[in-house]
């Protein structure tokens, strides 16, 4: 819980200690000096092998205080990126670590020491869950997705369905197996537009914050983002109405990462702030959707 | 030998050993990945391929490119004498420091649809995003401070009294540049543009944000190595090694003495 505390006490004992050590050893050997009252050259030779032994002390104490294990007892939750302005506030003090859902999903697999996992889809969490390597997710959030164009629109486009001409756009889209890119593709699947990525220029991005950027600085004249991320850059993309009955169904799951030596008190912990009343209300003030109460 | 001086030459070596064993032991663990006989059914993907002709096309262009303008633009920085050089060598140098996404940002701000020139391009009818032609201002951005760094130490460290001798002989500048500049700066040169190929064709987060991702149009080697590892961990270790065999195959040859050198004559060469 104390992970930020802990490691700012950890860099001043490393940068103290040897400052410390420094300022006793050079008054030791200040004093020692006047009792001997050797000449410079004599002051020098027997001054070489300790100002040896003070630089080793230095870089001894620095390292050990920094190598001693820091997140030891932190919580350590790896989260989607989508969720990365709104948990911290619901489960503040803790280390988090922010990418896709894929790549996290990748990292634990290769025992990266994550406590909790955030998944922006279901698939990695439960990805997780069969191979033993998490609790059963629970669903805490969903999302929708939007379609956006540059607040300018430069391509007018006013309705989805312009993407079934052929040749026309260039699109920006999540990949064909990260989950934006699947759900841009059920999307337009359910409206019969399911050969708009191939009529049309489309570049597809591993991170959902890669396509917000490149179609809100022009490069696409239109995508696929999710609905959270759309709020978040409203002055710079213009969201071009879908049915709600072509929304895919995007849920967010949590689940306690099973790793020798996790801490799975302060995990479940986590995922109970996140499904509290206040853990609800702040992600619905960050545009979330909310599952059932349970 | 005394002990003392054994001691020395044993701890360069213990450092020699740790050297390679850090810098070794993540390749070697990318080779033991994949069995060796896998790679050439994990390698015949059409999407690798398409990548694989997108990167060498690109990179052709880009470093002719940087070669070509980045040869003489060095030799000038190097041999001229004007003000103002260490700020110049500096602003060469910082593309280097810009982590590749925000150099990706920052060509969309200077020649994206938006940027700068954005208008002034679309008015020539010229749109860079999601083409080839902005792969390979990527690729030039990011690789061409690596060659015009080692350009600029390669002609600095030329023998000034050699091409004043040339000159003493009525040779013109760009005769001394040509025949005397260029073959003594040579081996210089190509190890530079080695690291500068390198670099380049393991560009990433730059032409992603600035040329995107297309199948077959924009998606080079290393953009097929991240899409790949969603679906599959060892085809896109292997789309790695390709990229590690070519990038090392170039270093190497880089490194060779050249079959036929153009110049050099044959006393710079005595001793071997």
């Amino acid at each position: 819980m104390a992970a930020i505390p802990r490691l700012t006490s950890r860099l001043v004992i490393a940068v103290t200690a040897p400052v410390t050590l420094w300022l006793r050893h050079a008054s030791q050997s200040h004093s020692g000096n006047c009792l001997s009252g050797g000449g410079d050259r004599a002051r020098h030779l027997d001054l070489a092998p300790l100002a040896r032994l003070r630089l080793l002390a230095l870089v001894g104490f620095a390292v050990a205080a920094l190598a001693l294990p820091v997140t030891a007892n932190a919580t350590t939750i790896y989260a989607a990126s989508s969720l990365s302005k709104v948990v911290p506030t619901i489960a503040p003090g803790n280390t988090y670590s922010f990418a896709g859902s894929d790549t996290l999903a990748f990292q634990i697999e290769n025992s990266a020491p994550a406590d909790v996992f955030l998944s922006a889809a279901p698939l990695y969490a439960e990805r997780l869950h069969s191979k033993g390597l998490c609790s059963t997710p629970v669903v805490f959030a969903l999302n929708t997705l939007t379609f956006v164009t540059p607040a300018s629109n430069p391509a007018g486009i006013t309705r989805v369905q312009q993407l079934d001409r052929p040749g026309g756009y260039r699109l920006a889209v999540g990949g064909k197996h990260v989950p934006l890119g699947i759900y841009a593709r059920t999307l337009l699947g359910k409206l019969g537009l399911g050969r708009a990525l191939t009529k049309n220029t489309v570049s597809s991005y591993q991170k959902a914050s890669d396509v917000t950027t490149v179609i809100a600085l022009g490069s696409a004249d239109a995508g696929f983002v999710y609905t959270t991320d759309w709020y978040a850059n409203t002055t710079k993309l213009l969201a071009i109405p879908v049915p709600t009955s072509a929304q895919p169904l995007i849920r967010y799951e949590a689940c306690v990462v099973s790793r020798p030596g996790s801490d799975t008190t302060a995990a479940n912990a986590v995922i109970a702030r996140l499904v509290s009343l206040a853990g609800r209300q702040a992600l619905f003030n960050a545009h979330f959707g909310l599952p059932p109460k349970t | 030998m005394t002990f003392r001086t054994g001691l020395f030459l044993g701890g360069l070596v213990v450092t020699l050993v740790l050297t390679f064993l850090f810098l070794l032991t993540p390749i070697a663990a990318l080779l033991l990945q994949v069995p060796p006989r896998d790679l050439p059914d994990l390698l015949r993907d059409t999407a690798v391929s398409s990548a694989l002709i997108v990167s060498l096309k690109t990179n052709l262009i880009a470093n002719v490119l940087f070669l070509s303008i980045g040869t003489p633009a060095a030799y000038l920085i190097a041999l001229g004498r004007f003000r103002g050089r260490p700020v110049l060598l500096t602003l060469i140098e910082l593309p280097l420091v810009l982590p590749p996404a925000v150099a990706g940002i920052a060509l969309l701000t200077a020649f994206g649809a938006f940027g700068l020139f954005g208008s002034t391009l679309a008015g020539l009818g010229i749109v860079l995003p999601f083409t080839q032609a902005a792969v390979v201002i990527a690729v030039t951005f990011v690789a061409a401070p690596f060659y015009l760094r080692a350009a600029i130490s390669a002609f600095a460290a030329l023998d000034r009294t050699q091409l004043d001798a040339a000159r003493d002989l009525g040779a013109s500048e760009a005769v001394v540049f040509r025949r005397i500049a260029l073959p003594l700066a040579a081996d210089a040169l190509r190890a530079g543009w080695a690291m500068a190929f390198a670099r380049g064709i393991g560009e990433f987060g730059a032409t992603l944000l600035f040329a995107g991702s297309v199948a077959r149009l924009t998606e080079t080697l290393p953009l097929a190595v991240y899409a790949q590892l969603d679906v599959n961990l060892d085809s896109a270790v292997a789309v790695g090694l390709l990229l590690l065999a070519i990038s090392g195959g170039v270093l190497l040859v880089a490194k060779l003495p050249p079959l036929w050198s153009p110049a050099a004559p044959s006393s710079t060469a005595g001793g071997w």
